[in-house]
Order: structure tokens, then C-alpha cells, then sequence
């Protein structure tokens, strides 16, 4: 099993930017077609086995997507973290066999971005681009300052925390 | 308030006691926002360049998360390839 192992082939890299105000962008080649690429995005069951890789500690509870124009998708993770699962929803607004998908990002309300992924064969390889388009510049920013995984009420709990140790320090003197 | 000012100042301007605003500043000071200086006797205050660094690290981790996923993602496309490369050899020969 593991003969393959100390000569495997590099992995492409992954790039992310902020591309503008509003908008950050993520690219990766992968060494195949654009419709193969396409279909691991679009079919829940392989899409389920790459969107939370190990290392980001969450699993699927559930993986629906209807992926077509206008059609809807829900995912429900659950996280070491939280008590109650989480849910990511929203609706493709352009679909693109082979080419490009677009969605909302509803889970957050008026601040979510549209995110819109597209696939470009050039050769024997597929480019794939992620840009995440959101409202306002004030929306990214919010995003960005809120921290990567968007746990509002962790990042409170510890402000609390050290407001309770520096109204302690300012007691004691 | 752009310009650097003294707890003093910053107490009077926002009419908080020299130690509500100390236990501000001190908030400000922890979470890497302010940076202070003693100079003499005064300690001036002054906004921390950080908000750029701040989303430096916060685009790298966004990115560690794709890279994560789509080192994932690759598995399965090269999966799905062989899976094709397999069945075009049946159906030639």
C-alpha cells in the first residue's frame, strides 16, 4: 500500500488574494479534465468526501444540492466545537456544465457573498478560480475581522475573559 | 482620534476617569489594536499598524483551508480519471 509513498507527484499549489475590495479569489490546477473536475464539485456523495478534509475537524451531517439554475443546496456540519450542527445554504444562480457555477451564501443573511467558481481546461489541465463577490467592502471586512471560521461567540468569550482579568488587575491596585 | 494622544487626553475627550480610560487603552494594548510609549511621565497611545497584517493571516489560513480541501478534491479527480481510463480499455478491446 504504501510503495506509492516518497515519489508521489507534487501537489499543485493553492492561491488566495484579495482581489479587490469586495472580492477574494483562490486558485488551483488540477491534472484533468474540466468535466471530471466538475462532476467530484457537483455529485454530493464525492463532494462530501473532499469538502472537510481531516484537517478541518468538522463532518457532514447531511449534503444536499440540486444543482442546476435555480435549484437550492444545504450543508449541515457538525463540529467538535458546537452543540448544535451547522447549516450552509443557498441557490445556484448560473450553472455551467463542465464550465462555471455560481451560488449565494445565504447562512449569514445580507452580508454573504456570491461565490462563483469557474473550470477552464488548457491542455491536459483544468484551472479552477473561486471568487467570493460580497456586498460591500464593509462586508469582507467584517468577514476578515471576525476570524476564519466565523465563530462569533468564541471570539466574545475570550474579549469577556480579558475583560474580566483586567478589571481584576485594576481592583487589586 | 487619528493623532497620538496621552491617557490624559484620551480620558478627557471621551470624559471617562484616567482609570476607565487605563482599562480601555489596556483592552486596545492586549488585542494588538494600540500600541503605547512612555515618555517621561506621560504615556502616549497610538493606533497599531496591524489591521494589514491582520488580514495577511487571515488570508492564509482561507487559503490553507482550499489548499486542504483541494489536495482532497485532487485524490477523487484522479480517481474518476483512472475510473475512465479503465473503462475505455474495456470497451476497446
Amino acid at each position: 500500500m504504501d510503495e506509492g509513498k516518497g515519489h508521489e507527484p507534487m501537489k499543485n499549489p493553492t492561491t488566495a488574494e484579495r482581489r479587490s475590495e469586495r472580492e477574494l479569489v483562490v486558485t488551483r490546477r488540477f491534472h484533468a479534465p474540466a468535466r471530471l473536475v466538475f462532476e467530484a464539485w457537483t455529485t454530493p456523495a464525492l463532494l462530501m468526501r473532499w469538502w472537510v478534509p481531516k484537517s478541518i475537524d468538522m463532518s457532514f451531517v447531511s449534503c444536499d444540492a440540486d444543482v442546476r439554475t435555480g435549484g437550492g443546496y444545504r450543508f449541515v456540519f457538525r463540529h467538535a466545537s458546537l452543540e448544535e450542527p451547522m447549516a450552509f445554504f443557498g441557490r445556484y444562480i448560473d450553472v455551467v456544465p463542465n464550465a462555471r457555477l455560481v451560488w449565494t451564501n445565504e447562512e449569514s443573511g445580507e452580508g454573504g457573498a456570491v461565490t462563483t467558481v469557474t473550470f477552464e481546461e488548457h491542455g491536459a489541465e483544468t484551472l479552477v478560480t473561486m471568487c467570493d463577490l460580497y456586498p460591500t467592502k464593509e462586508a469582507l471586512d467584517e468577514a476578515i475581522a471576525s476570524g476564519s471560521t466565523g465563530a462569533f461567540g468564541e471570539t466574545f468569550e475570550q474579549l469577556d475573559a480579558l475583560l474580566d482579568t483586567l478589571g481584576a488587575e485594576t481592583r487589586g491596585t | 482620534m487619528r493623532a497620538d494622544a496621552s491617557i490624559t487626553e484620551l480620558a478627557a475627550r471621551f470624559r471617562m476617569t484616567l482609570t476607565g480610560m487605563k482599562k480601555h487603552v489596556g483592552v486596545l494594548v492586549e488585542a494588538g489594536l494600540v500600541t503605547t510609549e512612555k515618555i517621561g511621565r506621560v504615556r502616549t497611545c497610538r493606533l497599531a499598524a496591524r489591521g494589514l497584517e491582520q488580514e495577511a493571516a487571515w488570508i492564509e489560513d482561507y487559503r490553507r483551508r482550499w489548499e486542504a480541501r483541494f489536495d482532497a478534491l485532487d485524490e477523487i479527480v484522479a480517481e474518476l480519471k483512472a475510473r475512465e481510463t479503465e473503462n475505455g480499455r474495456r470497451k476497446r478491446t
